[in-house]
């Protein structure tokens, strides 16, 4: 067996535990259910391109893009855990090398990402059936959300994890920075009718173009604001793995 | 053949130089003891030794592998345990060692008999299905030598293994790591624990600010600095007697709590049959008499006092 593929196992080991899966699954169902269902008294339809969404169709498909995010948490954990539990070092005086284990970091990220848009996609499917539109850009226009956002979130908590000393400081300065992106995006309501300040915030936050282009391949439609979206994502994906990448090289030990 | 070689190896942290040039020789097959006082510079010498840190200076040649050119190829041979814990918490312990064999690409026949025997060897069936986070610290240390085992090597580097473990487990750790040595693994051990030294290494070397002060078999170091004995004479009732034994040459004497005189001396029966005679002739009775030849730890905190100073 190849060592990213030994390290990629040994990653999925450590983070998939019960606890974990469960959160995947029932948080996102609770705010696809019970927001999606309390929110439509509030906000009929969406407008979306050349049609309107109801709300829970929308709020399933943002719930993708939002559950890709929360599921690439887990790289910065892994790193964060394996700094502190010595495991870190432990790893890079074995048979691996520093490019591996990063390497190994981003393929668990992808794996976990496309696995946690399947999921809901799958779960979230009842909502948004009568709606949705695949064509021939459906299936590349999700995978390729859900890759480059996994790597860009899964970048920026590795990131804050390489910054950081005490467990306290990462586990609050992540939830906020997480909280931050989800909220002040369009998983959970649109940039029309927002204000105007918080729908241009919307555009400073990588989710927004993240789950705009899961809508996209959702729903059938594809314009010049969702490929110059899915550019940003994907330069900003790569500008932040080579950033996590350069910091995780010149961590002492 | 030499397992590890080494020529003025440095490590330097800014200003700081934590290893200063040293040179090492282990033989194939050895257990080769690292000593030296906190800060001395052994973890980080074992650290330049496995490739973790670059050294800034020096060659030195691992399993007949240069250290600076092919630091993966030396890593892919040899095994680590750092003096600093580590652990996977979320697993079980024998699910940390099983993936830690799958990690090494052990066969997963081998993994499971291996995982078997270490759970024995290191008194962890007990505890086979606790998580890592739930271990008490001397347990998870034990966990964390034992994992080591699980994959084949030629080299094993170990940083004060025994540190935290109670007498029997330390006992049992140095006998299984002495039994891997007479299957022709070589190893590089530091510890504090003088007797753990003595029992195990063939060769010992004492490092202290970066720089080696003595190599030598512990039987060697023994004849070289250690032909004084210590001496010590506890008297019945405190008394100023220091002046009385300000006479008698050729030895070094210390005054404890007044009650107990601890003298070191190389010409030891003259001077036990002196301080003897003038005890007698000053009425002071003595309670209890021991003559003990200096053992390895008093050497240790010899060379290293004289190398301070
Ligand atoms: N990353 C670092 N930055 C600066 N100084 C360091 C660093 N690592 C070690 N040192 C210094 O280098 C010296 C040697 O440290 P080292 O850890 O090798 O000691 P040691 O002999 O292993 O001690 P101990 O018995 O306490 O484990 C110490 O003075 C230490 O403060
Ligand atoms: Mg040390």
């Amino acid at each position: 067996m190849h060592e990213i593929i030994r390290l990629v196992n040994r990653n999925l080991t450590i983070s998939l535990n019960m606890g974990f899966v469960i959160w995947q699954i029932i948080f996102p169902l609770i705010y696809i259910f019970v927001a999606g269902f309390a929110y439509t008294a509030l906000i009929h339809q969406v407008p979306f391109g050349n049609k309107t969404l109801d709300y829970p169709a929308f709020i399933a498909t943002g719930m993708i893009g939002f559950n890709i995010m929360n599921s690439t948490l887990i790289s910065g954990i892994i790193i964060w855990n394996d700094r502190r539990h010595g495991m870190f070092e432990q790893i890079l005086v074995g048979p691996f090398t520093r490019a591996q284990y990063i390497l190994s970091n981003v393929y668990t990220i992808g794996i976990i990402g496309l696995v946690s848009a399947a999921m809901i996609t799958a779960v979230g499917y009842p909502l948004f059936f009568k709606q949705v539109e695949f064509n021939a850009l459906t299936i590349p226009l999700v995978v390729f959300a859900s890759i480059s956002g996994s790597i860009l979130f899964g970048s920026i908590a590795s990131i804050i994890s390489t910054r950081l000393k005490s467990s306290e400081g990462f586990n609050v300065v992540i939830n906020t920075v997480f909280l931050f992106f989800a909220f002040v995006s369009t998983a959970f309501y649109p940039a029309q009718g927002a204000p105007p300040i918080l729908s241009t915030a919307f555009y400073f936050n990588p989710l927004t173009y993240l789950v705009d282009i899961v809508r996209a391949g959702i729903f059938g439609y594809f314009n010049g604001l969702v490929a110059t979206e899915m550019v940003i994502l994907g330069v900003g994906a790569v500008v932040l793995f080579l950033v996590a990448t350069k910091l995780l090289s010149k961590l002492e030990l | 053949m030499y397992c590890i070689e080494v020529k003025s190896l440095s490590k330097s942290y800014g200003d700081f130089v934590a290893v200063d040039g040293i040179d090492l020789k282990v033989e194939q097959g050895k257990i080769f003891g690292f000593l030296g006082p906190n800060g001395a510079g052994k973890t980080t010498t074992m650290k330049m030794l496995t490739t973790l840190i670059p050294p800034n200076g020096g060659e030195m040649n691992i399993l007949g592998i240069d250290g600076i050119k092919s630091p993966l190829e030396i890593r892919k041979k040899i095994g680590v345990v750092l003096q600093q814990p580590s652990y996977e918490p979320t697993l079980s312990v024998e699910k940390s060692l099983e993936k830690y064999g799958m990690m090494w690409n052990v066969e997963k026949k081998i993994r499971k008999d291996r995982v078997e025997e270490l759970l024995f060897a290191f008194d962890l069936a007990d505890i086979r299905k606790k998580k890592n986070d739930d271990l008490s610290i001397g347990q998870r240390r034990r966990v964390q030598v034992a994992r080591e085992f699980m994959h084949d090597m030629e080299l094993l580097f170990l940083d004060e293994p025994t540190v935290g473990l109670d007498p029997s487990a330390r006992r049992g750790l140095l006998d299984y790591v002495k039994g891997k040595v007479k299957d022709g693994l070589t190893i590089f051990f530091t510890t504090h624990i003088l007797e753990e030294a003595e029992y195990l290494c063939d060769d010992i070397a004492i490092i202290n600010r970066g720089k080696i002060i003595a190599v030598d078999t512990p039987g060697e170091l023994k004849n070289k600095f250690g032909r004084e004995k210590t001496i010590k004479i506890h008297i019945s009732e405190q008394k100023e007697i220091s002046s009385l034994l300000s006479c008698i040459p050729d030895c070094t004497i210390e005054y404890d709590s007044g009650v107990v005189i601890t003298v070191r001396s190389s010409q030891s029966e003259q001077v036990l049959q002196d301080i003897l005679k003038i005890l007698a002739s000053n009425h002071i009775p003595v309670e209890d008499l021991s003559v003990v030849p200096t053992s390895l730890e008093e050497i240790f905190l010899s060379v290293v006092k004289n190398s301070n100073a």
